[in-house]
């Protein structure tokens, strides 16, 4: 399902010694990790850790936000995203993501699901298959099946975030990203998307950003603890919620942190 | 004496039964603000209905369909050359106001960098400052004597187009900018580029907006005298070419009202005035019209 082209055997993705300045600052300080093939990696740590901006640096939606530089390198396939010939669009058309807020556009569920096939021209029989397989295995196919015409703006709020999910997947994807996707969500619709996620994580590599420890603990294969800008522990998720070793991981899981 | 709540004399049941001075003055106040806005409101629109009642009143009497298609016994005055010149004059300034301003509010909002972004709106709200004379002047100047134009058709069109442009760049870069930020994140972070952004995702979204902007541009620029006054001359038959002279709605008015209530042709500028306002009432009415039909389609999306 992972749509393989290029026989590469390296990971999937890594980062290289990446950092974040703002106007000198340094908010993420030289991170680097691999995301193993078929994970889920959380990204864990008290607001302002940088874990937003971390994710965001993975398809370079940073550019986005004025005043940000990166150094280091994201490698995707094996390549620099950063690269000098990279064009940030072609990126992010390859390494979707999810955000906090579902961010369904005012167009009809099926075109919703469709975006990313029609903004790269795949022809219309294409697009019907990889659209149904893609809100398949967002979970929210036999929910909507019936009134695919319909305006994704009448979905309620988790429908519309398995609806955002089922748009990144339609490009079939070997990454998502999800910046905390259920924090606008009740809790049914939150359980909903964690049963998503665990089900892609057996297929992609998903990289997770959550504020919600008992989340990473339901969903994730590694938590990773960033502090400040720092990658402060990174390990199973088992290990580093029973057993952290760092002192700012186990104050922060036992809720000494806010 | 006020109830503060530190005050330790005062327990919480006395703090929801405050009957002082001060608590009965700004609950009175309040009340009193509530009924002065509406009347206030009716002071501020009190001359517009002022203004409809006394146009309608002097010009309804006197409509008949023939001073539309000169069977009047003043042809010279037939109201009919006068609106197909104002037709004319329209279409065409809209056609270029709306090409310039549209594609002006689309760099600004979503391409132009930040410093360029605020010189175009710095020099859009400055031409919407300048008063339509000057406008009118540097068409003559420019359009009429040194590009050789003559008083003509498109000399008049093409600076009414300027007065109106600021206007619709004006809309454009606000509807284009309150597309909301999650939506614009979601659509690059798909790997949108910014062209396909504006056109798939954005425009649908700024559309009403866009179209009131059009509108109320085309509802002001109608009614505007001082620029095409300066660049045009009134014919006697509706423009044969661009070149052509052209008579329009607001210029009968001015020139029939001039000639004083004594004058036959008085009665004229009211026939005119009142037909100019049906043609703004009548755009105003589209816009809202056109408008709340496009947001319909975008509900659920402001949350």
């Amino acid at each position: 399902m992972s749509g393989a082209t290029a026989p590469f055997t390296g990971p999937v993705l890594s980062v290289e010694h990446l950092s974040v300045l703002a106007k000198q600052r340094r908010i993420i300080d030289d991170i680097s990790l691999e995301f193993p093939p078929r994970s889920l990696t959380a990204f864990v740590g008290p607001s302002g850790c940088g874990k937003t901006t971390f994710i965001r640096t993975l398809n370079r939606m940073t550019e986005l936000t004025p005043g940000l530089e990166v150094e280091g390198s994201v490698l995707y396939l094996g390549q620099d995203i950063y690269g000098p010939k990279i064009n940030p669009v072609l990126v992010r058309r390859r390494i979707g993501m999810v955000f906090q807020r579902p961010t369904v556009f005012p167009m009809s569920i099926f075109e919703n699901a469709a975006f990313g096939l029609r903004i790269i021209h795949e022809p219309d029989d294409e697009v019907d298959k990889a659209v149904t397989e893609a809100l398949t295995r967002a979970g929210l196919w036999d929910e909507v099946k019936g009134d695919l015409d319909r305006s994704a703006l009448s979905l309620s709020g988790g429908q519309q975030q398995r609806l955002c999910i089922a748009r990144a997947l339609a490009v079939r994807p070997r990454v998502l990203l999800l910046d905390e996707p259920t924090s606008a969500l009740d809790p049914a619709a939150t359980q909903r998307v964690e049963e998503t996620m665990e089900r892609l994580s057996e297929e992609i590599v998903l990289v997770l950003v959550t504020h919600n420890v008992g989340q990473a603990a339901r969903v994730s294969d590694r938590v990773a603890f960033l502090h400040t800008g720092h990658l402060v522990e990174l390990g199973p998720t088992v290990e580093i919620l029973e057993r952290p070793k760092d002192p700012r991981t186990q104050q922060f899981i036992t809720g000494r942190f806010e | 004496m006020a109830t503060s709540l530190s005050s330790r004399t005062r327990t919480e049941e006395t703090l929801l039964l405050d009957q002082s001075a001060r608590t009965r003055f700004r609950i009175g106040f309040d009340r009193w603000i509530g009924r002065l806005l509406p009347l206030l409101f009716l002071v501020a629109i009190l001359p517009i209905l002022d203004m409809i009642y006394y146009v309608s009143v002097k010009a309804v009497p006197t409509l008949t369909w023939t001073i539309l298609t000169g069977q009047s016994p003043y042809a010279d005055n037939q109201l009919g050359v006068p609106i197909i010149g104002s037709f004319e004059l329209m279409l065409i300034a809209t056609a270029i106001s709306v090409a310039l301003g549209l594609f002006g509010g689309v760099a600004t909002a979503e391409l132009l960098s930040p410093r360029a972004a605020s010189a175009m709106r710095l020099a859009a709200n400055m031409l919407v400052g300048i008063p339509s004379v000057i406008i009118g002047f540097f068409g003559l100047f420019l359009f009429v004597l040194y590009f050789g134009w003559g008083l003509s058709l498109i000399a008049g069109a093409v600076t009414l187009a300027i007065f109106m442009t600021p206007y619709i760049f004006r809309t454009a870069d606000l509807a284009f900018n309150s597309v909301p930020r999650h939506i614009r994140e979601a659509a690059l972070g798909s790997g949108a580029s910014p062209t396909q952004y504006i056109l798939r995702i954005a425009t649908p979204i700024a559309l009403p907006q866009i179209l009131t902007g059009i509108f109320l541009s085309m509802a002001i620029g109608v009614g505007e005298t001082a620029p095409i006054v300066l660049t045009t001359t009134a014919g006697r038959i509706p423009p044969t070419g661009l070149l052509s002279q052209v008579t329009w709605v607001p210029a009968l008015i001015w020139e029939n009202f001039s000639q004083g209530p004594g004058s036959s042709l008085f009665i004229y500028a009211f026939q005119a005035a009142f037909l100019l306002l049906i043609i703004v009432v009548g755009l105003n009415i589209v816009v809202r019209v056109v408008a709340a039909r496009y947001q319909k389609r975008l509900e659920g999306l402001y949350q």
